[in-house]
């Protein structure tokens, strides 16, 4: 259980630390950059919303 | 100088830079002939038996298509000397970094669990367990990337690809009509039929088989790798445009041999088609069973999952250092490829689904890793000098953009079958 935990402990510290280190985009944010970040936040929104739904749809059949 | 001076002098050039291609060749012709692993295999077989020769046309175009993407991937990787995991999270931030590692390491998974139906499929027409067959692919996986550096890895991978190509003889043992292929090739057009909903489904499978993400993962760290510089990117190209080449032509070969021997015929998977046609030609039956397709496609995957956890995680994640130099990189690779070796072997497990499931999971990660490849290879501060033209922003949008659209509705009529019926 000990290694687990330690495992666990390890892995989340690495993840923040990748957090860390990437929490400032490099690419220059012009606003053909934000237009195409925007379309694939909508476009992933929308498809995740279609698994859900198809999901709900087949549990509750 | 005189002529001969002048003829000498060329042909050294010309021989020096055959040398240095052959050097750097490799990752593009190995992710391209990859792209045709069982997944591909199957809807090449399905094409050619629902449609015989008349689409021969849009493999033709698909060739550009895939050599576009993935000449993006070599650039990047060279001026950059990160994988494309690597380069989200630095140009995008850890939110996209996540979105697209996580995503792709779902994906590769399913992918390699299909990879594995494939081959267990493959050799059981041979009569061998499918459990034998997913001892026999993990002990070759594993020794491949054990034994020697990225060298010995690319060469082994390059005789698979050689295997790869023995479609190319079956097309002429089954004697199909040469003015038929030609014209099937050149004019482009519909079927006897005209545009239906089964057309378009088989086109967008096509279109989904020859760019799947984890192409674009593979060859990019592929190129890190091996240390390709900027001034190796002419080369690069080169590579991938062979590979585009080889694969389309593979691709044609194939959906020649089932539209001559099984037009009509209602065909779901290449290893059903294997076994109709061992009766009749058992080289052909045998050759079709895919086992080489499985194999190439599932150590490709496998190595783009794990270069991409390497990439991200800061471990040592090159085929050049040894397990106690980079133990996470290779306990990862083992671990992906004995987890969906694993699956396969599970009673009554779902793998039809899972077939299915993966085409859905793609769709949500190819738009993604295409529109952050555009944007990258424009950005100035990336690539300097060697950002996109103007000539190959035009062509990459429009491909990304058509690509985009028809994997999102064959994404959306995978979940719902019957929205297009």
């Amino acid at each position: 259980m000990n290694i687990f935990t330690g495992l666990y402990q390890s892995l989340t510290s690495q993840v923040r630390e990748i957090n860390a280190r990437y929490s400032k985009p490099s690419i220059q944010m012009t606003p053909l950059v934000k237009i195409c970040l925007l379309f694939l936040r909508f476009y992933l929104f929308l498809l995740i919303g279609l698994l859900i739904y198809k999901f709900i749809t087949v549990v509750s059949q | 100088m005189n002529i001969y001076s002048n003829l000498f002098y060329k042909y050294r050039k010309s021989a020096k830079a055959i040398r240095m291609f052959l050097v750097v060749a490799g990752p593009g012709i190995i992710v391209m002939v990859a792209d045709n692993d069982a997944g591909g295999i199957t809807t090449y077989t399905a094409t050619g038996a629902k449609y015989g020769f008349h689409l021969l046309w849009f493999l033709i175009l698909l060739g550009p298509v895939a050599y576009y993407v993935q000449e993006m991937t070599v650039r990047l990787g060279a001026v950059t000397k990160r994988g494309h995991a690597e380069a989200i999270f630095h140009a995008f931030g850890s939110f996209w970094g996540w979105f697209s590692l996580l995503d792709l390491i779902l994906t590769d998974w399913l992918t390699m669990i299909t990879e594995f139906i494939g081959m267990t499929a493959a050799l059981s027409i041979f009569h061998v367990p499918a459990y034998i067959t997913v001892l026999i692919c993990w002990t070759l996986m594993g020794t491949m990337i054990m034994v020697g550096r990225y060298w010995t890895w690319e060469k082994v991978a390059l005789i698979f690809c050689i295997g790869n190509l023995i479609y190319i003889p079956c097309a002429f043992m089954v004697h199909p009509s040469i003015k038929d292929i030609v014209y099937n090739s050149v004019i482009p057009h519909f079927p006897p039929g005209g545009f239906t909903n089964d057309l378009f489904f088989l086109l967008m499978a096509n279109i989904g088989t020859t760019i799947a993400p984890w192409m674009i993962f593979f060859q990019q760290s592929s190129v890190v790798d091996k240390g390709l510089r900027e001034k190796d990117i002419p080369f690069g190209k080169t590579d991938t445009i062979i590979g585009a080449f080889l694969t389309v032509i593979v691709a044609m070969f194939l959906i020649i041999v089932t539209g001559k021997l099984l037009l009509g015929v209602p065909v779901e998977s290449a290893a059903q088609a294997a076994s109709m046609l061992m009766p009749t030609n058992k080289y052909i039956g045998t050759i079709i069973g895919l086992f080489d397709a499985g194999f190439l496609g599932a150590i490709c995957i496998s190595l783009a999952s794990s270069w991409a956890f390497g990439e991200v995680f800061g471990w040592a994640h090159s085929l050049n250092n040894k397990i106690k130099e980079a133990p996470w990189f290779y306990a990862y690779y083992f671990f992906a490829i004995v987890l969906a070796g694993v699956v396969v072997l599970i009673p009554r497990a779902p793998l039809v689904l899972i077939t299915l499931f993966v085409q859905v999971i793609a769709t949500t990660l190819l738009p993604a890793a295409l529109v952050f490849l555009i944007l990258l290879l424009n950005d100035e501060k990336t690539m300097g000098k060697y950002r996109n033209s103007l000539y190959e922003n035009i062509m990459n949008i429009a491909i990304v953009v058509v690509i985009i659209i028809l994997s999102t509705l064959y994404g959306i009529s995978t979940i719902f079958p019957n929205l297009f019926a």
